[in-house]
């Protein structure tokens, strides 16, 4: 009785670890996908569009975050890549870049680790592309060419993180411990199959919804993988060492996701709702006569008192 | 606001995120941190003699004092500036001025 029991046990066990291998998190390394041979063809890889039909409202949503176009920016990001090749990778002496020409993905990646991660499946082709394309984006704005500065602004956000950056790409981020992000995969909070010819399986991230996620581009400062290092954000870093470190316990996705309702429209500075929930602020007035000093004497003076508490959880600004 | 070391060395600032490494000085308000500035308004007063004295005496009694608190990302009171905050307060000094 004993052994069939047992037997039965370890049926139901293998059984439970097929089903969750079926949909386990990661998978094996497995060969990079060919090369994108252009900006076109690297914005198909990762067009958002396909998510459209079964997730409108999360599309929609994002549509108007500055992840749909994280190249383009505010749109003052294109242009800062444009002085990083000219001020920075040029006039540097062992760059390697005296000319556009000279330009590869690698250069680019200190722009595009958190702009346009995609870019490491991108040929040095599509690196040249992306700044030619930005330069005559800045020609075509100057030449008060509307239609030209349009459709080269649409082919800058053409680039962006879309939907497969964060639930695929950059999903899993313990790869020895998760595995590596498999090309059928969409990965979020459920598992099981879903509707979709090129992504037929979903898999649970397991970090989806903590704060590291986001701190992979909002991060810890330079990026000191790099044989340049560069920096633009901070905020993961103050996060940790700032907030957490004195009792904040809420992760970036509760405010910026779900306490301001704007879900996948990640949204900052700009918006109102953010904005009320970044800061409270006080003013308190009063008036009163103040003997200065002997040579100014007694001076009128209003004194107006601002309090600014920050109930974030990370430094107001970052940059 | 943050103040970036120009490649991790030395006292200059850098600009460009090519050339940004770490923080020489950080000014940015911290995560759960309260802190205060005080603002001080003198009210426009003049110098009026009276026989043989001169004394102070306010021109008006009443200051309208608009308070704002504006988010610059990009450090510059530019179309890019993000108002936060911004709130009117009236102040008055109507008590006596004994010591002119």
């Amino acid at each position: 009785m004993k052994r069939v029991l047992g037997a039965g046990l370890l049926c139901c066990s293998l059984i439970l670890l097929l089903a969750v291998s079926c949909y386990s998190e990661g998978g094996a390394k497995l060969k990079p996908p060919p090369k994108a041979k252009t900006i076109k063809e690297l914005a198909a890889r990762y067009d958002s569009g396909k998510c459209i039909e079964c997730h409108e409202e999360a599309h929609d949503e994002w549509s108007n975050s500055l992840h749909s176009r994280s190249i383009l920016g505010s749109p003052r990001t294109a242009p800062t890549i444009v002085t990083a090749v000219d001020v920075g990778l040029k006039k540097f002496a062992f760059s390697g870049v005296k000319e556009d020409k000279d330009l590869k993905v690698e250069h680019l990646m200190i722009c595009a680790k958190c702009h346009l991660p995609q870019l490491d499946e991108a040929t040095d082709d599509v690196a040249r592309e992306i700044v030619a394309t930005i330069r005559a984006w800045q020609k075509a704005q100057k030449d008060g060419d509307e239609d030209k500065t349009e459709q080269l602004e649409e082919t800058i956000a053409s680039l962006n993180i879309g939907c497969m950056v964060c639930h695929n790409k950059v999903a899993l981020i313990h790869k020895y411990a998760d595995g590596y992000p498999q090309p059928d995969t969409v990965y979020g909070a459920q598992d099981g199959e879903h509707e979709s010819e090129e992504f037929p399986k979903m898999a649970v991230a397991p970090a989806m919804s903590e704060s590291i996620l986001c701190g992979q581009c909002h991060g810890l400062g330079p990026n000191l993988e790099f044989e340049h290092p560069s920096q633009c954000a901070t905020l993961y870093g103050s996060y940790l060492f700032a907030y957490v470190a004195h009792g904040g316990s809420e992760t970036c996705q509760e405010c910026h996701m779900k306490k301001s309702e704007l879900g996948h429209d990640i949204q900052a500075y700009k918006d109102e709702d953010m904005i009320a929930m970044a800061v409270d602020v006080k003013v308190e007035g009063r008036s009163l006569f103040w003997r200065k000093n002997k040579a100014e004497g007694v001076v009128p003076i209003g004194v107006i008192d601002v309090e600014l508490y920050n109930k974030t959880g990370h430094v107001i600004p970052d940059g | 606001m943050p103040f970036p070391a120009r490649l991790g060395r030395g006292k200059e600032m850098g600009r460009g995120p090519y050339e940004k490494s770490g923080l020489l000085r950080e000014t940015s308000l911290a995560p759960l941190a309260r802190v205060h500035e005080t603002f001080e308004i003198t009210y426009p007063f003049a110098e009026v003699k009276k026989g043989s004295v001169t004394q102070r005496e306010l021109v008006n009694d009443e200051l309208k004092v608009t308070v704002k608190l504006l988010y610059l990302p990009f450090g510059e009171f530019d179309s890019y500036a993000v108002t936060w905050f911004e709130k009117e307060k009236n102040l008055d000094l109507k008590t006596e001025w004994i010591w002119h």
